[in-house]
């Protein structure tokens, strides 16, 4: 088959990229990029290690065609907080022991994040915060510590004015 | 112990480690790759009992972009194996089971490998296959391995036929006690295949060196005994063979042994480029290592007034089609049948069997839920019908300091009475049948055990560098429980240092000391020691090196505040580190530690590989859940766990141990099985493979019970594996408290409980 | 040495090309002229999936994405919703939030979060898979669909369209543009209730939804209980006659009414156990929220 050309805009970069059209997001960014924080496993959308966040939305870029993400905004945990400034997710994590081995961190932390952000600050209840976040699986934590975290960031990000929640 | 006020141990610290973990940056093995990596897939049986009579990969091998494709034929016919050396590394004639590995492709790119993998021609001649452990005990079974008698195996084991290990401890004179018994009750029970359920699916990067060396980043859980198996595997001595794991996205001991390391290995030998080999999601859940299956069957003699007199217990075990850790998951079996329970006569038998169905391993506590699962809900079984609270039987029956182990060995440092006490407090329990609860039914139920902190040695360098750092370089890998935290810990204490002022390396068999593996409870444990004997070390060796620049005596020298202290003498910690350097090559130490076994009886023990069990921990699970009272629709209102965890080095990390291992426990105790039909896993994706969501998690509260042990560092037990072992216990005590309905096969479903009601209610 | 991932994207083996027509009619005259080789894409959560466990082989794909279909419309006497909006689109419409709140419940237990965000409406009914979540409760609104072809757009009853498990009255080459019902009155309610072995992330082991209105009609409607989505008219006649006093029995004629399989998820008789319960249990939330005003 033959490649395509498909620009995509991954946290705020462009890239250039010839694909094959049978491609998935995911594997574009781990094979074809190099960026390898976006996680892979169960590749049947059931495990939710893949998830970036397309036009804001968490996605599982497993199941979805690099095509389809044409023209949109993309975000992967790279383009998060970096180790000196990290996100108040990124920081919460670390600070309520939320992370054990970490592989499902990049995806739960950025449906945490598309989750806040449609809240526009509201602080979630803890019922709220499992409902949004049911389609990711760790098998470490127990989820408790996650739900912490992710309700503590929330507080912090609610004092914060919308344009700097979004950013 | 010491009372002192320590600064870093004991401390809710954040992990070594997380920054990477949360920006994408840390580096797992399936993140890993190499300059003109080829990619390996395998081609495995769709038959579960089969002679190949036909293998042809001709048509394969043409296809543009393939570079290898190997089976037995091809490699020499090596049999490995933990226990028992009875696993190819590709089936040669026969397949024993379905999803077993018969030949595999290295290939330009995946989608080449896997049109290579459909485009192998095979054909099979079907045999008499044999998939329940009972009939493969039958006089006449198929045997899974005619040539059972040829293979090599521990002399420990005793093994014949469809049997790959038994083991067996008495005590007492069972007879006599089962004859002054008030009452005798037998219940059987059963349990399922459970898959570790690790995130990152097993991982192998190989590649070969000029010397003839292999180096192999695998996401393993034990680098040094894969880098011996490999050895094996690939004929070679064990020092060509370089293990470095990059990053493990868990593993629950499902990352134990051998997944596709060898594949990859063998691959990349021949095709003379680095191989890589990803598992899929039906490749883990046909051919990993689960939990096995359980037959469970006691017999157990009470007085009147419920003391315990007498138990007989045996335990069939579903190796599956290789031995791997079955036997000596079978023998552990035996001492969760004695449990924390004083018994003056019993007589336990397990019994490892093969079956055809995938080989299974050592997931978190092998042995414990089952073993818990059958015990605990014999207790309440029986303590309902001597009418006493099951609370009240069990603390009338447990161990106290000092009693004897079914082993003869000595049990110490006992705290399961506090455990029970206080998890049933923090539940509620005098209140444990609340009864209906709008069309629902509420109870509360609990379960406690033991588990041993598994032994094996530990080293870790210790380096203190010029910039005042301290690096530590470990064999044992981090697989996210946050032990080597731990240990850092630890050390940061030890040194007079802040953690931050450590930094741990990834684990390189080539470069790092032995360390026996992250598995059984033991990581932060050993090396914490491991750490502790270091600084030790590196104090004697600062000591001799100021002492005499301050003419004082080397002992007298303490490390503290990151400095090095001396009377009104002080350097600080990079001074001194610096000054070595320039005269006497550098501050580094090479620590060790073992634990010490205990001694026991062994005329009470028959083949068994861990009679004794060595620094106890004692834990009580209590839950108050409902039950939906037609759909049978479990939900879990509060869970608590009181564990002793002998002293807590990181609080936070040993609440996620146990509020993880609860999850894991809860998914075995309700949702998850690895369903096979005759030899075929109906159910090999993670659709219908169901593991806890957020959703159907409790928050999980935790009780952390400090009773110190001789061994640990500071007093510390181990702590990882026990989360996992009491939930289907304690959920099936307070589903029959809740409905009056016990159910004695997991998992157990909404079904089987609905199911059970309207019969109950016919 | 390179950090530069594998990935093992199982990969079809065969691969296709990937088509955006402009146009809806572009998209119909492409589909014609490929015939069987073609697929429209949705969202594809399912497709996608589908492809590469390699139970289909298309050689063309045709995305519905840009072509007008992801809106919501609202006009004076019903609802259009259109094949390209998503079950998140679904649950956050504040015209499904109290009397057609059924379409609001389902659509939030499809799947996780992240597959809400892409999978469709249209793709849930095309699929005709018999869990469809969506399903029972677009047949207990009696909805109908919108199928666009070569010569303009047909309309059928959704109960019509739905023939069997993958089977649908769309010819290959039409596509399913919109499904409409009508606005209910305001004395009226929807519930919809599923069972799985977890709380989330499942497949209907058992869905139900229900519409009652007030002195009107009763609907019934249940998925993964026959080889497509049923509606049980006997059950529903009785409870427009009967009304609340009948809801267990109606219950019962359902569970008769179906014809559910063994599985690995569940058996033939607890799925009969479960319509049962959970169409009474609709009913009576139903009948609850039209007493309460919550309707």
């Amino acid at each position: 088959m033959t490649r395509q050309a498909l620009d995509l805009t991954i946290n705020g970069e462009s890239h250039q990229l010839m694909v094959e059209p049978h491609w998935s997001l995911l594997h574009v960014l781990r094979r074809e990029l190099g960026m390898t924080g976006t996680k892979e496993n169960c590749l049947e959308a059931e495990c939710g290690v893949c998830t970036v966040l397309l036009d804001g939305k968490a996605v599982n870029s497993c199941i979805l065609l690099a095509e389809q993400a044409r023209g949109r905004s993309i975000v992967t945990i790279e383009g998060l907080g970096d180790p000196e400034h990290l996100h108040p997710l990124q920081a919460a994590f670390i600070e309520h022991g939320a992370v054990q081995c970490g592989y499902c961190i990049p995806g739960m932390i950025l449906t945490a994040k598309s989750f806040l952000d449609e809240r526009h600050g509201r602080v979630p209840s803890e019922a709220e915060v499992r409902e949004a976040l049911s389609g990711t699986l760790c098998r470490c934590t127990g989820y408790q510590k996650i739900v912490d975290a992710v309700i503590a960031a929330a507080r912090q990000m609610n004092s914060w004015p919308e344009a700097a929640r979004k950013a | 112990m010491s009372t002192y006020e320590r600064r870093v141990a004991g401390k809710r610290l954040k992990r070594i480690d997380g920054i990477g973990k949360v920006t994408g940056k840390h580096v797992y093995a399936s993140d890993f790759a190499l300059p003109g990596m080829l990619f390996g897939k395998i081609l495995r049986s769709t038959e579960a009992h089969a002679r190949i009579v036909r293998l042809d990969v001709s048509k394969a091998l043409a296809l543009p972009g393939v570079r290898t494709i190997l089976s037995a034929q091809d490699i020499p016919q090596i049999l490995f194996g933990t226990a028992v050396k009875d696993r190819p590394v590709f089936a040669a004639d026969v397949v024993r089971f379905r999803g077993e590995a018969i030949a595999a492709v290295a290939a330009t790119s995946l989608e080449i490998a896997e049109a290579a993998v459909r485009a192998i021609e095979i054909a099979y001649e079907p045999l008499p296959a044999v998939f329940d452990m009972e009939e493969a005990l039958k006089p006449g079974a198929p045997l899974v391995h005619g040539a059972w008698g040829d293979y090599q195996a521990l002399p420990v084991l005793d093994r014949e036929g469809n049997i790959s290990g038994r083991s067996s401890m008495a005590g007492g004179d069972i007879e006599a006690g089962f004859a002054e018994c008030y009452r005798v009750y037998e219940h059987r029970f059963t349990t399922q295949h459970v898959h570790p359920g690790y995130t990152e699916p097993r991982t192998a990067i190989a590649s070969w060196d000029g010397n003839g060396d292999v180096s192999v980043w695998c996401n393993t859980q034990l680098p040094f005994d894969m880098k011996n198996m490999l050895a094996e595997v690939l004929d070679l001595p064990a020092s060509k063979v370089r293990v470095v794991v990059p990053g493990i996205g868990g593993g629950f001991g499902g990352k134990l042994r051998v997944g596709v390391e060898h594949f990859a290995a063998w691959l990349a030998r021949r095709s003379k480029r680095p191989v890589k080999i990803v598992t899929t999601s039906e490749e883990e859940l046909t051919d990993a290592y689960p939990r096995q299956p359980t037959v469970i069957t006691l017999r157990t003699g009470v007085s009147k007034d419920g003391i315990l007199i007498a138990r007989e217990g045996r335990v069939l075990l579903d190796c599956g089609a290789y031995a791997n850790s079955g036997p000596a998951t079978a023998a552990l079996a035996l001492q969760m049948l004695a449990g924390p329970y004083r018994t003056p006569h019993f007589s336990y038998e397990s019994v490892a069997v093969y079956t055809n169905k995938g080989s299974t391993g050592s997931f978190r506590a092998p042995a414990g839920p089952m073993g818990n699962f059958a015990v605990e809900s014999q207790i309440d079984l029986i303590a309902d019908d001597l009418g006493i609270d099951p609370l009240e039987f069990r603390l009338r029956n447990v161990y106290r300091e000092g009693d004897k182990g079914p082993a003869g060995d000595t049990v110490s440092s006992v705290s399961i009475e506090e455990s029970l006490r206080r998890a049933a407090d923090a539940i509620g329990w005098k209140d444990r049948k609340p009864g209906p609860d709008g069309g629902k039914s509420r109870g509360k139920g609990l379960a406690c055990s033991w588990w041993l902190t598994t032994g094996g040695s530990s080293g870790v360098y210790v380096k203190i560098n010029p910039d005042g750092t301290v690096t530590v370089v470990s064999g044992a890998v981090e697989i996210g429980t946050g032990a080597m935290t731990g240990a850092a810990q630890i050390l940061a204490e030890e040194l007079g240092v802040d953690l931050g002022d450590i930094n741990a390396t990834d684990v390189d068999t080539h470069l790092s000391p032995y360390d026996y593996g992250a598995q059984g409870s033991r990581t932060a444990f050993s090396v914490g020691n491991a750490c502790i004997a270091a600084a030790q070390d590196l104090r004697r060796q600062i000591g001799e090196l100021v002492g005499p620049l301050w003419n004082v005596a080397p002992e007298s020298v303490r490390l503290e505040g990151k400095g090095v202290v001396s009377g009104n003498n002080r350097l600080s910690l990079a001074e001194v580190a610096a000054l070595s350097q320039r005269t006497g090559g550098g501050l580094i130490s090479h620590g060790t530690f073992i634990q010490p076994m205990p001694t026991f009886d062994p005329t009470r023990v028959r083949n068994h590989p861990l009679p004794a069990w060595t620094s106890h921990s004692f834990h009580t699970h209590a839950v108050d859940l409902s039950v939906d009272d037609v759909t049978g629709e479990v939900s879990i209102n509060r869970y608590v766990v009181a564990q002793d965890v002998g002293f807590a080095i990181n609080p936070t990390y040993i609440e996620g141990q146990i509020e993880g291992g609860v999850a894991q426990g809860i998914g075995q105790a309700l949702s998850e099985e690895i369903v096979y039909e005759g030899g075929r896993v109906l159910n090999a994706n993670l659709t219908d493979y169901k593991m806890p969501t957020m959703m159907d998690m409790p928050r999980v509260e935790c009780i952390l019970i400090e009773k110190p042990s001789v061994n640990g560092p500071y007093g510390a037990k181990g702590v990882g594996e026990p989360p996992c072992i009491q939930p289907p216990a304690a959920i099936a005590n307070a589903i029959a408290a809740a409905t009056g309905v016990r159910i004695q096969t997991l998992p157990i479903t909404a079904e089987k409980i609905a199911l059970a009601r309207l019969k109950d209610g016919d | 040495m390179s950090l530069n991932a594998s990935s093992r994207s199982a990969p079809p083996a065969m691969s296709f090309s990937f088509h955006r027509p402009g146009s809806l009619d572009a998209a119909i005259a492409f589909a014609r002229e490929q015939g069987d080789a073609a697929r429209f894409l949705a969202g594809g959560t399912d497709l996608i999936i589908q492809i590469n466990r390699g139970r289909v082989a298309p050689r063309h794909l045709i995305s519905l994405d840009g072509l007008g279909l992801d809106r919501i419309d609202e006009a004076a006497t019903e609802y259009a919703i259109g094949a390209m909006v998503t079950h998140d689109a679904v649950v956050n419409h504040p015209g499904f939030q109290t009397n057609l709140v059924a379409l609001a419940q389902a659509s939030a237990v499809v799947g996780g979060r992240q597959v809400r965000n892409i999978a469709t409406v249209g793709g849930n009914i095309v699929n005709a898979s018999p869990a469809a979540d969506l399903v029972p409760v677009l047949l207990a609104l009696d909805a109908t669909v919108d199928l666009r072809g070569l010569n303009g757009t047909r309309s059928m009853p959704l109960d019509r369209f739905l023939v069997e498990r993958g089977r649908t009255e769309r010819r290959p080459e039409e596509i399913l543009t919109a499904v409409r019902f009508d606005k209910p009155p305001a004395a009226s309610a929807t519930w919809f209730l599923k069972a799985g072995r977890r709380k989330a992330m499942e497949i209907s082991v058992i869905c139900v939804a229900a519409q009652l209105v007030r002195g009107g009609k009763a609907r019934i409607a249940i998925g993964a209980a026959a080889s497509r989505t049923v509606r049980v008219p006997d059950a529903e006649v009785l409870v427009e006659r009967q009304g609340a006093a009948a809801f267990r029995e109606a219950g019962r004629i359902a569970a008769d009414a179906v014809a559910p399989i063994d599985d690995v998820r569940a058996s033939a008789r607890y799925r009969k156990l479960l319509v049962a319960a959970l169409v009474e249990r609709a009913l009576v939330a139903c009948a609850g929220r039209i007493e309460r005003g919550e309707a």
